[in-house]
């Protein structure tokens, strides 16, 4: 018995020396690892959500775009008070009837290794954008006017003709359609000009990560990668020497893939990290507190769009009865009850022309009651699951529990279905997705391009989320209103028009504005967003390193 | 032993084929055209030009059927050519020779780890049986059965972060001597940890009532040489048995476990092929994985009867 006892003590002995040899070790060095930091300087520690393994500046969408101003220069971009500013373009001219171009370039841009930016840079990461084996996600939205487009779009070509080379330094385009605001159109990062030599190869397809540190990519914005590890989703951009804007107050930047929210909160808590892409938790003010997620009103909201064309939301009656049966504002209270961003009445925000004397849904739980026993469906019990995507995020994930919970209340719905993407979806159900919930907005302060690429039937939104939306007066009021000057007085009450109009077919559950949050901790100082989620003027961006942790 | 290797790995072909297969044609008919997906997901503001999509389609050779598609993959294959991943673009065979290292890595740590800790435990219960000592031990790996890794992983970092305030966030893969490793191991070990103890356990309860261990001991053999000669070796047949479970375990909960700790391994890749409907990906992940699963299954199978003569007698028996 005693051997016994001394076998057992032996071994519970060998466990717990070994277990805490584990954690004392853990204690003890845990605090000195970490991802590779400069020693001395500035640096910019970010926290990205994904690692899809492509830094290309020429995707047009994705989480990586978010960062593009690091690296790359735009032709012009908005600053924080939304005036447009010259950057890689330093004059534009257009012709009287809007449809001829002509952009004037910095004659000093350089690439991060002293050659110059030159037409032919820019012509050619153009063409090369709208070509369908770089499947550029948007550049419709600023090159869909440009002739020829729609050639290379479908690969019936390789350049388009609208494009015109005067001089080194000089760029003509042609448009098949006049087009007011084409220049604030280019003001964005998603077609930034590219050493086209570089990223280009002899057939004139985009080589294979060319963007790559390892393949000698140079750039043109403050701050050139010198390490991309694609596996671990580590990427470190340095201050480029050749910048020809002001220099850059940081030494490093520093991006790291951390999916999960909590570690990325923990992270940001602790000053192990400085920033993030883009966090969305309902306790991201309590956690990180009111300034992590301030920034200025985005022109861009997000809603829970009502599909026109399944079951049952293709009948306007029962449209209407979901809409009135939520109070959108304490929809929006469920999703940020500490904040950012505001509860969204009218589609339009933030931009000229947005309508005081718009009136919102009205939350009319008896009205939206009548308008179910109205409808084709009379009541609840025979109506189809109604099915939600687009819920991808806890705060979205309140918003729709919200949304659900109202209609069963209000409606007795019981049957409703969320998931954060199509394919999330088994079988039928994927073909039969009635409410979606996504954002729309504009890059440039327009009420109609805001319009275009939210409601207008050729929009992606009215396509694919409102299940093929078409109102012609509606279309005619938007295209009516594209063709007036940007300071024509018609050019806004048209639109303001064709809003009004939208809003009678029920198609929509108003949610969200949105903030352009800096997400970045107090002590990252001067860093702004712009409507295309790029950091403004990156070069200012600094870290007080006297509020850290 | 070797023919009934041969066979096994001739028996193994077939069922990865039927497998790459069925994944292919999930992923091929199902919602997950790669191209269509990136601009299905995206936001409102990116138009989906069926036209554009298609010579985009095209330009990917996704708008080729089924059977050539897959029939190109598998001539690849054959010569060791993964293919290139559709979101990415980069080699699927550098992806995945990046990341199994990793998970293998952290895989075999955590089962070395589990394997003395959760034998050792299972032993010491059983030696101990319906005494305190049984009693907690029988608990803690009730315990640990019972709390999912989803669970276990952020709980225990907010534990040792936040509230005790000890290190810092264990997060990326520095190599595995790294003390940030220490915490995903934890965290790895901890479900197949009870498995061990409650099936080493079981096997020494069993072990203590046979003739040989009454017959060491009335030979007046020492308690430890009783244990370490007498029980500990047939302990250990069931508990290599259940080896090949426990690593199938590992490999699911290290979906979660890299995502949590940001490990750049086998589960972080998976997700990353699933959700962008990346078939190259998905494909190689599943070839690699049905590997790991039939060498683990094998060499269990080769380990048993070294611990147990008698299975080999009995699996020749069957076979013939």
């Amino acid at each position: 018995m005693n051997k016994k006892s001394n076998l057992t003590r032996l071994a519970m002995k060998g466990i717990l020396v070994l277990l805490l040899g584990i954690i004392t070790s853990g204690i003890l060095f845990a605090n000195g690892g970490g991802e590779k930091e400069s020693d001395t300087g500035q640096v910019l520690k970010i926290i990205h959500p994904v690692n899809s393994g492509n830094w290309s500046p020429l995707n047009g969408g994705g989480h990586e775009v978010r960062w593009l101003s690091l690296q790359w220069a735009s032709p012009m971009y908005f600053d924080a008070s939304g005036e447009l500013k010259p950057y890689l373009f330093t004059d534009w001219n257009g012709n009287a009837g809007s449809d001829v171009w002509t952009f004037k370039m910095n004659p000093d841009a350089t690439f991060s290794d002293g050659s110059k930016i030159t037409a032919d840079d820019v012509i050619g990461t153009w063409n090369l954008c709208v070509r369908p084996s770089t499947q550029h996600q948007r550049v419709n939205l600023f090159l869909s006017n440009v002739v020829g487009y729609d050639q290379v779009a479908a690969g019936n070509a390789k350049d388009m003709p609208g494009l015109i080379k005067i001089d080194s330094t000089t760029v003509e385009v042609k448009l098949s359609q006049p087009d007011p605001i084409f220049y604030q159109k280019l003001a964005t990062n998603l077609i930034p000009p590219v050493k086209i030599s570089q990223a280009a190869d002899a057939n004139g397809e985009q080589i294979s990560e060319w963007w790559h540190p390892k393949n000698g990519v140079v750039v043109s914005g403050p701050f050139m990668p010198t390490d991309m590890d694609l596996d671990q989703g580590v990427i470190t951009l340095d201050k480029n020497p050749n910048f020809f804007g002001p220099e850059p107050k940081l030494d490093r930047i520093v991006i790291t893939t951390v999916k999960d929210a909590q570690t990325a909160t923990l992270m940001l808590q602790r000053g192990q990290m400085d920033a993030h892409t883009e966090l969305n938790t309902p306790t991201m003010i309590q956690d990180l507190g009111p300034e992590f997620a301030a920034g200025a009103m985005l022109a861009k909201g997000h809603h829970f769009w009502l599909s026109g064309n399944k079951a049952p939301t293709d009948d306007p009656l029962v449209r209407q009865a979901l809409i009135m049966a939520v109070d959108s504002k304490q929809m929006f209270e469920a999703a940020f009850p500490d904040g950012p961003n505001e509860p969204a009445t009218q589609l339009v925000n933030k931009v000229t022309g947005v309508d005081a004397s718009y009136e919102n849904f009205p939350y009319d739980p008896e009205g939206a009651r009548a308008a179910l026993e109205a409808s084709s469906y009379k009541s609840a019990e025979n109506l189809p699951k109604i099915m939600f995507v687009g819920i991808s995020n806890p705060s979205h994930e309140a918003a729709a529990q919200y949304v659900a919970e109202q209609w069963r209340q209000v409606l007795g719905i019981e049957g409703t279905e969320m998931k954060p993407n199509i394919d999330s979806y088994e079988g039928p159900d994927q073909q039969n997705i009635q409410i979606f919930r996504d954002d729309v907005g504009t890059r440039v302060p327009d009420m109609v391009s805001y319009l275009m690429g939210s409601i207008h039937s050729s929009s992606g939104n009215a396509q694919r989320k409102m299940g093929g939306y078409s109102n012609p007066e509606v279309d005619a009021l938007i295209e009516e209103a594209a063709t007036k000057a940007v300071d024509d007085p018609q050019r806004i009450a048209l639109a303001q028009q064709a809003q009004k109009l939208y809003r009678d077919d029920w198609h929509f559950i108003p949610y969200r504005y949105d903030t352009m949050s800096k997400w970045a901790m107090p002590w990252v100082m001067d860093m702004y967003k712009n409507d295309d989620w790029q950091v403004i003027e990156p070069w200012k961006v600094y870290i007080d390193e006297t509020g850290k942790p | 032993m070797g023919k009934y290797i041969a066979k096994r790995l001739l028996r193994w072909i077939p069922t990865v084929l039927v497998v790459l297969l069925a994944v292919y044609a999930l992923a091929f008919f199902g919602a997950g055209d790669p191209i269509k997906l990136i601009f299905l997901r995206a936001p409102g503001d990116v138009a989906y030009d069926p036209v554009r999509i298609e010579a985009m389609r095209e330009a990917a050779g996704l708008d080729r059927p089924f059977i050539i598609q897959f029939g190109d993959y598998l001539w690849h294959l054959v010569r060791g050519d993964f293919g290139n991943s559709l979101v990415s673009g980069r080699s699927v065979g550098q992806m995945i020779g990046h990341a199994f290292p990793i998970t293998l890595k952290l895989g075999l740590a955590a089962t070395f780890i589990l394997t003395i800790i959760g034998t050792a435990l299972g032993v010491v219960a059983a030696l101990n049986h319906n005494k305190w000592i049984d009693n907690v031990v029988s608990a803690f790996a009730l315990t640990i059965w019972g709390i999912p890794v989803f669970v276990s992983g952020p709980l225990l970092m907010v534990l040792f972060v936040k509230v005790w305030d000890i290190m810092d966030v264990p997060y990326g893969w520095h190599g595995l001597f790294h003390p940030m490793v220490i915490l995903p191991l934890l965290v790895l070990s901890l479900t197949p940890l009870a498995l061990i103890i409650r099936q080493a356990r079981a096997a020494v309860l069993e072990v203590l009532g046979e003739d040989f261990v009454r017959t060491a001991r009335s030979k007046g053999i020492p308690s430890t040489g009783v244990v370490l000669k007498h029980i500990l070796r047939p302990v250990l047949t069931p508990v290599v048995s259940q080896l090949g479970l426990v690593i199938i375990n590992m490999l699911n909960n290290a979906v979660l476990i890299e995502s949590v700790f940001g490990i750049p391994g086998m589960g972080q890749l998976t997700v990353e092929a699933i959700t962008g409907s990346d078939y190259p990906l998905i494909l190689g992940i599943v070839f690699v994985g049905s590997t790991v699963v039939l060498t683990v299954n094998l060499l269990v199978d080769v380990v048993y009867p070294i611990l147990d003569p008698r299975a080999l007698a009995k699996k020749e028996t069957i076979d013939e």
